[in-house]
């Protein structure tokens, strides 16, 4: 852990964005997060961490509701985005995830042109009234997503022919068109090569002057050097939470302890 | 510690007996699996030179090439080049006309000194005098003049220069002396008979029993068109929209289980329980003409929904929940991302599905039976949409027709027929390959 780079950039704000209260996930019997109070910071990296089944994954698709489209998943408590409950029943999901977007494990762009990829999204929310404008949000979302240099003269091609830590990077591209407030990304460079993870994390890095984000990682190097704030999570149980700095290097929880010195997980 | 003797010397030059006993075994598998495939290349190869060794002669018709005086004073006697006066001449005249024509080429060249203008007009084709009324009806200008025609030999004749008639057999035949087909020898020999392309198989209509040389498939090619375009029209929306609900937004439980079931119970009903369904339905319940094409595509497309609806399920199904996730991630409704990402990538797979349904629909005869298309048509179903509602035929149910007459003349037309029905299919199946390789994209 010697190598690790903790970011030197303190928490600029204290704006909450999400806040979690005593979340329950059920999937058919089974407990999947057991009573999760959280707080998630405006203009704030958030990292999940924890071993594989712990229930990060699952929290995070709780933010944006993705967990609604799995039949057997049941989420009880309170998740309020700016004070507002996320899972009230007038709430359309479509609405919530245009504004909380979301990047995923496996790059997965839509088989059409980069421009499409990043167009997608402004066009079904309207939030572009011409041609231009929409050329306008699809440049600034791929600039945003450190990509524009390198695709700028082929926007027409498929996104799927571009490597995977660009595809990654579109996909990002293609979350940060629609002017989310929060980002969520689900092990978003698990798949992708130590370069490609890098330019990915500083990417993060950047986006956090404009979003909130929550990133879930196995890797623990990887929430030290991108995160302000970690959360470790354990059987479903929130272990610790707390600012980044301390999680790695005073943990309070023996748990945590165990989990970053690499006795279990 | 016990471990498995081997008694052979532990080298990787030399095969244990479990790795000579597994590569036999796979040595027998191939050579199962080749045999299967060549016998399967058997049976086609014997299938195709059957078809098309008795069916390709039906492309080819006997037809004597005749200088016809087209006699003014017999065809319209008033010479006011009224059609409704001219209609007055009946085929009798006509066919009167054509067989003067011949007999004249006859004394002419000698050919047949002794024979009877009868036995002489016996070479014509009772069919033909109609072909040339409708020419000269359609274009009076022709009155008086004397034009080379083609005439349609009898069914005998044709058949003696395609092998299916022998002096021999002709001995026996009441309707063909072997006196008459030596004249048709030597007015080959004269140039005036050839055998010509058959185009009248492809456009005429049905013919009666003892007319074999003039039927056609042209009211049983329309008919199928009429019905595989109506069975397009209303299987494919009904059973992608079916499909779409059932995969995308029907709740799982027990009743679409239920629904699941049934439709693949109905994809293995057997055709001929659609044609019940659709004469108790369509026929006796709701009264739709009989024959008509328009049923016979309502209880095709019935047949063909199931075989619809499995396979773009599985195409939809197949479509990666990677591309769900990333549009419902933007925030698209699930309408959306269905109708955005998800259809698109599934449309190879459905219109595979569709196109092989149809072709399945095409073949079908058993159904059709029982609404009556089985019936004998002489006349054209009208243009659409009201030949819809008109009698009409189709091509599996004309080949069923003819392999029931008993003229041998017939056993080659439904050999033609099957191979304009294969050719249908081939054209069918290339177009859903050619379209799965357009739609398809790679994620």
């Amino acid at each position: 852990m010697n190598n690790m780079r903790l970011t030197e950039r303190a928490v600029t704000t204290d704006v909450t964005k999400f806040t979690a209260r005593k979340v329950q996930v059920y999937y058919g019997a089974s407990h999947a997060i057991k009573d999760v109070d959280i707080d998630i910071l405006d203009k704030t990296v958030t990292a999940f961490i924890g071993p594989s089944g712990c229930g990060k994954s699952t929290f995070l698709r709780c933010l944006n509701r993705m967990n609604d489209t799995i039949d057997i998943c049941r989420v009880e408590g309170a998740i309020q985005l700016d004070g507002e409950d996320i899972y009230d029943k007038k709430v359309d999901p479509v609405q919530l995830r245009a504004r909380v977007g979301m990047v995923f494990q496996k790059p997965n762009p839509f088989p059409k042109s980069i421009y499409d990829n990043v167009a997608y999204g402004p066009k079904i929310h309207g939030l572009v009234r011409n041609k231009t404008e929409l050329d306008e949000v699809v440049e600034s979302a791929l600039r945003k997503a450190a990509l524009w240099n390198e695709v700028k003269d082929r926007l027409a091609a498929p996104g799927t022919g571009l490597s995977g830590g660009q595809q990654q990077r579109l996909c990002i591209a293609r979350a940060v068109a629609t002017s989310p407030e929060v980002l969520l990304m689900d092990e978003p460079c698990s798949a992708l090569d130590p370069i490609a993870t890098a330019q990915v994390e500083e990417l993060i890095d950047e986006l956090r002057s404009n979003f909130s984000v929550v990133i879930v990682t196995h890797s623990m190097q990887q929430a030290a050097r991108v995160s302000q704030r970690t959360a470790f999570f354990h059987l479903g149980n929130l272990v610790e939470f707390g600012e980044t700095g301390q999680i790695f290097t005073n943990p309070r929880d023996p748990r945590t302890e165990s989990y970053i010195t690499g006795r279990i997980g | 510690m016990t471990m498995v003797e081997t008694s052979a010397p532990r080298s990787l030059y030399t095969a244990d007996a479990r790795t000579k006993a597994r590569n036999a075994a796979e040595k027998r598998f191939r050579i199962y699996g080749i045999t299967a495939v060549v016998i399967g290349l058997l049976a086609l190869v014997v299938l195709l030179s059957s078809v098309l060794g008795s069916g390709l002669g039906a492309f080819r018709q006997t037809v004597l090439s005749l200088p016809i005086t087209l006699d003014a004073k017999a065809l319209d006697p008033k010479g006011n080049r009224d059609p409704a006066e001219m209609a007055k001449a009946t085929t009798v005249t006509y066919a009167k006309l054509i067989t003067k024509a011949l007999e004249a080429v006859v004394i002419e060249q000698n050919l047949a000194p002794e024979m009877s203008t009868k036995n002489i007009g016996a070479l014509i084709s009772k069919e033909a005098p109609a072909g040339l009324r409708d020419m000269v009806l359609a274009d009076p200008d022709l009155l008086g003049t004397t034009i080379t025609y083609d005439v349609l030999a009898s069914g005998r004749v044709d058949g003696f220069f395609k092998g299916r008639v022998t002096m021999e057999s002709a001995a026996l035949d009441s309707n063909i002396t072997p006196e008459q087909l030596q004249l048709a020898e030597k007015l080959r020999d004269a140039g005036l008979l050839k055998l010509a392309f058959n185009t009248g198989f492809l456009t005429n209509p049905d013919a009666s029993e003892l007319r074999p040389e003039s039927a056609g498939l042209g009211v049983a090619i329309l008919g199928s068109i009429y019905m595989m375009v109506l069975v397009l029209c209303l299987a494919l929306p009904i059973g992608v929209a079916a499909s779409i609900y059932l995969e995308e937004f029907a709740p799982k439980n027990r009743f679409t289980d239920l629904i699941e079931v049934n439709v693949a119970n109905l994809a293995a009903v057997p055709s001929i329980v659609y044609g019940i369904l659709g004469l108790a339905a369509f026929i006796n319940f709701a009264g739709m003409p009989q024959s008509s094409p328009l049923v016979g595509a309502l209880v095709l497309t019935l047949m063909t929904l199931p075989r619809i609806i499995i396979p773009t399920r599985a195409a939809l199904n197949a479509v990666p929940p990677s591309i769900r996730e990333a549009a419902l991630g933007v925030g698209a409704s699930k309408t959306q991302t269905i109708f955005h990402h998800v259809l698109p990538l599934a449309v190879p797979g459905i219109l595979t599905g569709a196109i092989i349904g149809l072709a399945q629909a095409l073949g079908e005869t058993a159904p059709l039976l029982l609404i009556g298309m089985v019936a004998f048509v002489k006349d054209y179903p009208g243009a659409p949409p009201e030949g819809i509602l008109d009698p009409a035929s189709a091509i599996p149910v004309q080949i069923y027709n003819w392999t029931q007459r008993a003229d041998p003349a017939f056993v080659e037309r439904a050999s033609g027929a099957i191979i304009v029905l294969l050719v249908f299919l081939l054209v069918m199946n290339s177009l859903a390959v050619i379209l799965r390789r357009k739609f398809e994209r790679r994620w």
